[in-house]
């Protein structure tokens, strides 16, 4: 393959709290190639959106990038050196805050929120916010901007854009909200949108038509998308790769097609499990036993074996990497999970354990789990 | 256009309410034990007089029938007539209120003009000097009355240091041969600032500290909004996401309490007049009290009922023109 659009190596987002120091992204490695769509999987509380604003280096405060590289386009957006004494530095190529908000938030990267209710300010119209920031990040003036901004509206399927650009937010309905977050995103003709759960708050007829929407944009402008969501059939619908994330780690990574048919790790199994699928009959579907730990204290060994109806002893004490498990050639797949054999820990031998899926319950789902492998 | 009509409409809705004050005031005035006569004539007065006096001002007529008599006058404009002064009521208010509006007007200035500047930049600097700064300075212009800092600016700044005078407030536009020590109007306009900016002062403070308080909270809140992460997010400078993303959302709360302190100004502006002896509607209430001048009393607290719906109407209109999902009541 060619060189990777956006290359995110060992990236660790903390937030420095009064409780302690919470380890929101825990070196996390991911890449995004041109013209993709990669999906960025998991609960919430897993990271995604951490991870997503690292990206653009934007973590509110208490939050903070403290280690890894950022690379988008040979440009380093964080990277860090070590200095004389030994402290870490940024490193000199590292963009400056103005050169990240003049060259890279908008023009470069684009961002889609989740809440298309909260996104638009109420007191603009709709109209004037896609102007402005078509202007920011394209250097057209306020004529051609609008324009722009009325061909957006109608590329994403809003009717009647001459008139609706001088509408203001609250005359929008939410799915209305949302093409407009994206003709925004798209209007400024970045590399990369990242959208964060963009479809969550929507309902999912409005949903469907937003991810056939985007599907066809993205071919016709070939921009790379980040797509941030928990919903595997949103993953299935749009992503070409995914990475799910577990407790700020990512503890899966494959093509999409690979990860619902030969899924390796039982966090992603789980994440299954929980939805509808057309492919699969079953009587119930299955939620994901107990909640997230914090991640303010992460548990020993593999972080998901509190939850893991297939935990054993070993699970406890190891943590796992992330390792190749494709079947053969180029790794495609990689996971996070002592039981497959590229992990020699000694699975095997090691006593199954009591977890939070309850010891009645635990039999019945290793049984399903084991069906899965 | 639909603007227009929601003020019109707005307008004719303040009707009723001032329908309400007259009565409230009315039978409230006349509820108040002791008779302005007996005032009037000091103490075992000759019974003829007393009755001439009654008859005089409609003092002898049952409350409803005088009652009825002054809402027909104020629907004419006829506030009725001073006992005290013996002057028409109107007269009496027309010459007072320029005064005191004078006087509020300036005051909100100072503190719309001080605050909002002093609420940002606490804002902006969260939790840091600056902003602890601004915030006791609030927290004391909240909690200290208007007649103490009054007292104090007179002490320090007419007494001791003589830069301001103590007394008065001659209108700037008063015609310079009123006024001592004046030749030309610049010469008035000047005096007259030099008086008002004490009392002024005194009675801008504690609007200022409560616009700078909501100014703050409310900019803290607008500043954490999804729509200005997505602003950041877009590349649009720091500079101006504080001055235009952030700045006009947080500015709907603010209006509610100027509008609202347009009132308790007025009720400061009693107090104000008063440590500074400025011949206003403070005063002028005061006296009307103080003597039982009945259509005196609900004349001055009419002024002052009008005054509030005014207050009332313009944040509501100022509301309607910034944000734009306050519906005009025509289109339902």
């Amino acid at each position: 393959m060619t060189e990777p659009l956006l290359s995110v190596r060992d990236l660790k987002t903390q937030f420095f709290t009064e409780d302690g120091t919470v380890r929101a992204v825990d070196g996390i490695s991911f890449d995004v190639y041109e013209g993709e769509i990669v999906g960025l999987v998991g609960e919430s509380g897993a990271g995604k959106s951490v991870a997503t604003s690292s990206i653009l280096r934007l973590v509110d405060s208490p939050g903070e990038i403290v280690g890894g590289e950022i690379e988008f386009k040979g440009e380093t957006i964080f990277g860090l050196e070590e200095g004389d004494a030994g402290e870490l530095r940024p490193r000199d190529e590292m963009l400056t805050e103005t050169q990240m908000r003049k060259r890279i938030r908008g023009r470069e990267i684009a961002i889609i929120f989740q809440d298309p209710m909260e996104s638009l300010n109420p007191v603009f119209t709709v109209g004037g916010q896609l102007r402005e920031f078509i202007e920011i990040n394209r250097d057209l003036d306020p004529a051609e901007a609008k324009e722009e901004a009325i061909d957006m509206l109608r590329e994403v399927g809003i009717p009647a854009p001459e008139s609706r650009y001088d509408e203001y937010p609250h005359q929008f309905s939410g799915g209305m909200r949302q093409r407009v977050l994206i003709a925004m995103a798209l209007a400024c003709q970045p590399d990369l949108i990242i959208a964060d759960e963009p479809t969550t708050a929507l309902d999912v007829t409005v949903e469907g038509e937003i991810l056939e929407m985007v599907t066809a944009l993205q071919e016709k402008y070939d921009t790379s998308f980040i797509w941030v969501t928990h919903d595997m059939s949103v993953v299935a619908e749009i992503c070409d790769r995914v990475n799910v994330m577990y407790l700020g780690e990512i503890i899966e990574q494959a093509e999409v097609d690979d990860l619902f048919y030969d899924t390796k790790h039982p966090y992603t199994s789980a994440l299954l499990d929980s939805m509808p699928r057309p492919d699969k009959t079953v009587d119930e579907l299955r939620p994901i036993e107990g909640v997230m730990p914090e991640a303010i204290n992460p548990p020993s060994g593999c972080r998901f074996h509190s939850r893991c109806p297939e935990a054993r002893e070993v699970c406890r004490e190891v943590h796992p990497d992330l390792r190749d498990l494709s079947d053969e050639g180029e790794a495609t797949h990689t996971g996070a999970c002592v039981k497959h054999d590229a992990f020699d820990v000694g699975y095997g031998d090691s006593p199954a354990i009591e977890t939070e899926t309850g010891s009645g319950f635990s039999a019945g789902l290793t049984e399903t789990g084991g069906e899965a492998e | 256009m639909g603007l227009l009509r929601y003020t019109l409409w707005r307008l004719a809705q303040a009707i009723p309410v001032l329908i309400g004050i007259i009565t409230i005031t009315f039978f409230l005035a006349n509820q108040i034990p002791g008779d302005p006569v007996e005032i009037m004539l000091g103490p075992s007065p000759a019974q003829e007089q007393v009755e001439a006096i009654r008859a005089r001002y409609g003092l002898d007529r049952p409350a409803y029938q005088r009652f009825l008599t002054y809402l027909a006058g104020v629907a004419t404009g006829d506030l009725g007539q001073s006992i005290y002064y013996d002057r028409p009521v109107l007269e009496m208010i027309l010459l007072r209120l320029p005064v005191t509006l004078y006087l509020t007007v300036s005051a909100f200035i100072f503190a719309i003009v001080t605050a909002i500047p002093l609420g940002v930049i606490s804002a902006k600097r969260r939790n840091k000097p600056a902003d602890h700064v601004s915030r006791i300075v609030s927290l004391i212009g909240v909690s200290t009355p208007s007649f103490w800092i009054g007292l104090m600016l007179i002490i320090v700044f007419a007494f001791y240091l003589g830069w301001f005078p103590a007394r008065g407030l001659p209108l700037p536009w008063a015609s310079p041969a009123d006024i001592r020590g004046a030749e030309t109007q610049l010469q008035v306009v000047r005096t007259s600032l030099y008086h008002l900016a004490m009392p002024m002062v005194a009675l801008g403070t504690l609007q200022m500290a409560q616009i700078t308080r909501i100014e703050r909270s409310s900019m803290v809140e607008s500043l954490q909004g999804e729509y200005v992460k997505l602003a950041r997010a877009y590349g649009v400078s720091e500079s101006k996401i504080v001055r235009k993303h952030a700045f006009q959302v947080a500015q709907l709360p603010v209006i509610t309490i100027v509008g609202l302190g347009l009132s308790t100004a007025l009720g400061g502006a009693v107090l104000t007049e008063t440590v500074f002896e400025i011949q206003g509607m403070g005063r002028l209430i005061i006296t009307a009290i103080n003597n039982q001048d009945y259509e005196l009393i609900m004349g001055t607290t009419f002024m002052f009922g009008v005054a509030f719906v005014i207050g009332v109407i313009i944040t509501d209109v100022a509301y309607a023109y910034i944000d734009p999902r306050v519906a005009y009541g025509d289109e339902s």
